[in-house]
């Protein structure tokens, strides 16, 4: 049952964290954890078992393409669906996280439609829905 | 300088690096006796003094706002719970009132109620998650104003380099030191994508690009 399936939401802003988990959990996905950086996400990660990984891009400390190169070259990690939604619409920021392994590239603002949409659409090709 | 000397000089072939170099030092010290002489050094020291005013200003802004984003969602969960529970209730007196076979006008009447009531409810919950995703301006403003911010420290530092450059050899100006202020190394939201090809203005745009790369 997709319910199950744990998400790790990855933003340095609290006011789109709480956003993008209360849009999970009205797609009927409860079970989500958060993180406001690239560094704590990776310990999180590391510590915890998650199923799919929500990450934004320009963050402090570790940003979301390096939190995507860490989570690629993790043996135990890199299975991990990570869909980046950012406010980084540069054509050339899209083609390296798509080259870089992300599974799914979203721009904000964005609606729940498209959250949801890609959300679903990664876990089916996944083969997690 | 000799007249043989000049005359090496001039005929060597480092002499364009050296009219170069004049020049640069004649304009750097222009420069530095037309900010001394209209009075600029005192106008640099009031706009490196107003830098940390409108930096302390944007940073209000977005901790006003961060605050007024988070009440919003605050109340938003409240609301959105507080419905989850009638939406409930009315789903279970709904479901009571099909066991009864008596009483069939006033449930008829009431199920028409409750129907309305679960209508009503659906488009309240569209309206209260459309209400949550509007406070998603708060991480845009905010990295708009972050990166101002950065910009103003950045600004100040060089407007207090160049007040030390032009002071006075007696006048006491602290150094500057680096802010610390978080240097997004992206570019954050787009605020004017008008003309310019190198960036997408929608999702669409983003999932036509994906596709076209095989994605």
């Amino acid at each position: 049952m997709s319910k199950e399936l744990r998400f790790l939401i990855v933003d340095d802003f609290s006011t789109m964290r709480r956003i993008v988990r209360n849009l999970l959990k009205e797609s009927g996905y409860a079970d989500a954890d958060e993180a406001e950086d690239g560094v704590v996400a990776l310990q999180k990660l590391r510590n915890s078992n998650f199923d799919f990984v929500v990450s934004d891009i320009n963050m402090p400390n570790m940003n979301g393409f390096q939190l995507l190169a860490e989570i690629k070259k993790d043996d135990k990690l890199k299975h991990l669906p990570v869909l980046m939604v950012t406010a980084e619409a540069r054509k050339e920021d899209i083609v390296m996280a798509a080259q870089q392994g992300a599974a799914g590239y979203i721009v904000k603002p964005f609606t729940k439609a498209t959250l949801e949409d890609k959300v679903n659409h990664i876990l089916t090709k996944a083969g997690l829905k | 300088m000799s007249t043989s000397s000049s005359t090496s000089l001039a005929s060597s072939p480092l002499a364009p690096l050296v009219e170069v170099h004049q020049q640069l030092g004649a304009l750097t010290r222009q420069l530095h006796d037309s900010l001394n002489g209209l009075g600029l050094t005192e106008k640099v020291k009031d706009w490196a003094g107003e830098l940390p005013d409108a930096k302390s200003r944007l940073s209000y802004i977005a901790r006003l706002t961060g605050e007024a984003a988070e009440k919003v969602l605050n109340q938003v969960d409240q609301a959105k719970a507080e419905h989850d529970g009638i939406a409930s209730e009315a789903r279970r007196m709904a479901g009571l009132l099909a066991q009864d076979p008596s009483a069939a006008v006033p449930r008829a009447e009431v199920l028409q109620f409750i129907q309305i009531v679960e209508q009503a409810g659906q488009k309240l919950d569209g309206h209260l998650t459309e209400i949550m995703m509007a406070q998603d301006f708060h991480d845009l403003t905010g990295q708009v104003i972050a990166k101002v911010v950065n910009l103003a420290a950045t600004i100040e530092e060089q407007l207090v380099l160049l007040l030390i450059q032009t002071a006075p050899p007696d006048a006491a100006i602290k150094p500057p030191t680096p802010h610390e202020a978080y240097v997004p190394a992206l570019d954050g939201p787009v605020v004017n994508a008008e003309g310019n090809p190198d960036v997408v203005t929608d999702q669409s745009q983003v999932d036509d690009l994906l596709a076209s790369l095989g994605f």
